[in-house]
């Protein structure tokens, strides 16, 4: 970017962006690097404490912004502390929890057996067996992940899956037409 | 400086795949890297994507590396300033933050934001990242896309468009309480616990169009634009639709409405009349919101005591001088008769139950109904009819006329109780129940029995007063000594107008009549109202006065009380045992000398009026404050009294007073 953007990037101004790849925000600058070219902007309430949202972006496509006020600035150098360790431990707690949730995804299956999986989840406790939708620990789904494939188990928890199967699919199929 | 590379390229296959590899990147965290790991720089040559395994270093380092990049980060590389500090400030606490990062072409990579190149261009790395909308593929994603596990990414920084991080305030604030929320983060939330942003999202939403142009749905927006000019009767639907028939009358709820040629003389009086009472002066929040006028007094009052609590102060001014002036107009079987609430037209109720029960459910039912004080019924009878009949569509003195003439004969026999319930009557808003002065009534039943003269002059007063609304304006007759207010005058009118009633009772009865009868009593309640609806308001606010209560009197000669040991410990008054106390309690009370509460030593003692007569004698509506001073109860009988006395609510010092107590039983 040039210059003379620079001068306008000042901490504390609001921005309206619109960026080349056609996304438009409106945003306080917290910091303008011109080096990296990277300007960094919240955007949110002004109620201070309220969770804003914090955007870095790439100066370079801007594609066209407008100054819509001066406010005053967003950070104040005095008051910047960082809680590394909190920091670490809010990492690791994210890990943890993305981790669970990555453990119910199912690797190489299509996002429909996807759905169905995460469908069946909500009242029966389900896990991933390589493509294989395992049930309760004793009943096994595998594709195409109809009723039909539905194998295993008592009898009675056997059913029970078909039919939640069925119910799941027909929701499916009536929340998205089309798709499935 | 050296920010955390996070970038460790080795050969085994640990289950990641990288996405791409910035091969400068590569080489600088070769010479630079302070990772544990090995380095091995394992990728290819050319720029294009290229599939290294890595292995993100173990995370206390990057931390490390971080802080260094932090401290250090203004004496590296001659890249100096405040803004770029401030940019690895906020990259710093974008650390494990889900974000969202926009690439060149147009893909949306979201992960946990784990470090970031500040040394070079900025290259970040994000762990568990998926790539949630691809951007070569315009459109939606394509059915059968595999699922893939999220991985640890890099994205060097010319492809790095933006990164977006949903709710990270940056104020040092949150940052404390972050830990705090971290805290939380553990505990169980509904939609952790069901998962919610698992479930596939809704299908796309489109817009509501109607089908063809529905006829059944007419201009949906035009509506309720005027509700005058609907188009639209619902009566009509359903009596077609239904074959239901709306049987509404609304001369069954409310006072009918003479509708003649002076009309529209009543409706300018009676617009008047509310125009007056709405714009009058009120220090009642609630009314004065209503009103529009602006309350200044106190501007911090908040939503809640301006719109939904209940107001409890009790505007001393107003209500000791209601105390004083009304206490003569008290009637005592008024009081007796009158319903709970102590602003409602107990008047009526007091004065039918006096004369005739019939009569009184009659007025009490009326008086429900027809509440409007300045209405137009009253004016148009006032005016309409000028003989002795004023005509008023309102409840209040009802019973009178609807009696028979004999009854109206006893009835002039009780005068006293009568002129009192009348006067109480319309004095509404100023139901001391209770208590009615002995003074007052015989006064003015002297004048009504001497003044059957009177009525045209009474008659003529009326309506003048009715119109001029004038509280302070003299109404002949006025009989009320001890009225010296406002109040006292329109209860001076009042009393007038009763007197006008009475003998108009005389001649004969009729409805008409008793309506007129009422009329009086109304159109001198009109306007006398007028004031005391302020007052009404303001008894309608919870006081924690009791309204009822007389005014104490302290009797020099009183004995003063010893309790004895045999005391019985207060206790608080039984409402409905003294509601009963008419029949059953007198004889229950025998034994206990007329039953004076003084104080809550009394407890045990109920006020029960030790009045044999008592037959009609109604306590009930008597709002009897528990800890108060009972004595006033007793004297409800509508017997002269020639005691007052306030409700004393610092408890009055045992004083037992025979001599009180003789002086009531001789008054029966």
């Amino acid at each position: 970017m040039d210059g003379a953007n620079g001068e306008e990037f000042a901490a504390g101004c609001i921005l309206a962006i619109k960026t080349t790849l056609g996304d438009e925000f409106e945003g306080q600058i917290i910091t303008y690097d011109r080096p990296s070219n990277i300007l960094v902007l919240q955007e949110g309430t002004t109620k201070p404490g309220a969770r804003r949202n914090l955007r870095l972006l790439k100066a370079n496509y801007i594609k066209d912004f407008t100054l819509l006020g001066r406010g005053e600035d967003p950070l104040d150098p005095k008051k910047c502390f960082i809680d590394l360790a909190a920091i670490q431990a809010r990492e690791d707690a994210a890990m943890r929890q993305a981790e669970i949730e990555a453990e119910r995804i199912g690797v190489g299956v299509t996002a429909e057996a996807q759905s169905i999986f995460d469908a069946l989840s909500k009242t029966l406790p389900v896990r991933w067996d390589k493509t294989v939708i395992v049930v309760m620990n004793e009943v096994r789904v595998c594709s195409p992940y109809l009723p039909d494939n539905v194998s295993g188990g008592t009898p009675a928890a056997n059913e029970r899956v078909k039919k939640v199967l069925e119910f799941e699919r027909k929701r499916l199929q009536a929340r998205s037409p089309g798709q499935f | 400086m050296n920010v955390q590379q996070a970038v460790a390229p080795r050969s085994s296959a640990n289950g990641f795949s990288r996405r791409r590899v910035d091969r400068e990147t590569g080489a600088r965290m070769d010479n630079r890297t302070h990772s544990g790991k090995p380095s091995s720089a394992n990728f290819g040559n050319s720029g294009k994507i290229i599939q290294v395994l890595l292995v993100v270093p173990p995370l206390p380092s990057s931390n490390k590396l971080l802080i260094t990049g932090l401290t250090n980060g203004s004496k590296i590389g001659g890249v100096a300033g405040p803004s770029r500090d401030r940019l690895i400030y906020v990259l710093t606490y974008l650390v494990g933050q889900h974000v969202e990062v926009l690439v060149k072409n147009g893909s949306i990579i979201s992960g946990i934001f784990h470090s970031a190149n500040a040394d070079k261009d900025f290259g970040i790395v994000l762990k568990m990242a998926q790539v949630n909308k691809d951007g070569s593929i315009r459109g939606q994603k394509p059915i059968n896309d595999i699922v893939k596990r999220p991985q640890t990414m890099i994205i060097p920084s010319r492809e790095l468009v933006q990164i977006f991080a949903k709710e990270a305030s940056l104020s040092s604030d949150e940052l404390m309480n972050g830990h705090s929320r971290e805290k939380r983060k553990d505990l169980l939330i509904d939609s952790v616990i069901s998962h919610s942003h698992q479930v596939e999202v809704e299908r796309e939403l489109e817009r509501w169009t109607p089908d063809e142009d529905d006829p059944a749905c007419p201009e949906l927006e035009n509506i309720f634009d005027r509700t005058w000019n609907r188009n639209w009767d619902q009566f009509e639907t359903n009596e077609t639709l239904f074959g239901v028939k709306s049987t509404f009358n609304e001369e069954l709820y409310t006072t009918k409405l003479e509708r003649g040629p002076q009309m529209r003389e009543l409706e300018i009086e009676a617009s008047r009349i509310a125009r007056e009472i709405e714009g009058e002066e009120t220090h009642d929040p609630h009314l004065a919101e209503e009103r529009g006028i602006n309350f200044h007094e106190n501007f911090d009052l908040d939503e809640e005591s301006r719109y939904s609590a209940v107001q409890r102060e009790v505007d001393d001014g107003r209500y000791e001088e209601n105390e004083g002036s009304l206490l003569d107009a008290c009637n005592a079987e008024a009081c007796g008769g009158s319903s709970g609430s102590v602003v409602s037209r107990s008047y009526s109720d007091v004065l039918s139950k006096k004369i005739n029960n019939e009569a009184s459910k009659k007025v009490n039912s009326e008086a429900q109904t027809s509440s409007t004080f300045p209405s137009v019924d009253e004016d148009s009878h006032i005016l309409a009819d000028k003989d002795i009949h004023v005509s008023g569509s309102t409840d209040h003195a009802t019973q009178p006329t609807s009696n028979s003439p004999a009854e109206r004969s006893s009835f002039m026999d009780d005068e006293n109780r009568l002129d009192k319930k009348k006067t109480k009557d319309q004095d509404v808003e100023k139901s001391l129940l209770n208590e009615c002065t002995d003074r007052v009534a015989s006064e003015q039943a002297q004048t009504s029995k001497s003044e059957d003269v009177h009525p045209s002059v009474h008659v003529k007063g009326l309506p003048p007063g009715a119109t001029t609304y004038d509280p302070s304006s003299s109404v002949p007759g006025n009989k009320c000594p001890a009225d010296d207010t406002s109040d006292s005058a329109i209860s001076g009118k009042l009393s007038s107008a009763s007197e006008t009633a009475n003998p108009s009772l005389r001649p004969g009865s009729s409805t008409s009549s008793t309506s007129e009868c009422v009329g009086a009593g109304s159109v001198s309640g009109g306007p006398g109202l007028s004031p005391s609806s302020s007052v009404g308001s303001l008894s309608s606010e919870k006081s924690t006065l009791n309204p009822n209560a007389k005014e104490f009197k302290l009797n020099p000669n009183a004995k003063s009380f010893m309790p004895s040991a045999s005391l019985r410990p207060h206790t608080p008054v039984d409402g409905s045992f003294y509601y009963a106390s008419n029949m059953p309690a007198v004889p229950h009370m025998h034994g206990i000398p007329v039953g004076v509460g003084i104080g809550p030593s009394f407890g045990a003692q109920q006020p029960v009026v030790y009045n044999p007569q008592a037959a009609p004698l109604q306590s009930p509506q008597a709002y009897i404050h528990p800890n108060g001073p009972l004595y006033g109860q007793q004297m409800i009988l509508g017997q002269p009294r020639p005691v007052y006395y306030m409700p004393t609510y610092p408890p009055v010092s045992s004083v037992f007073s025979p001599l009180i107590l003789t002086a009531i039983s001789v008054s029966f």
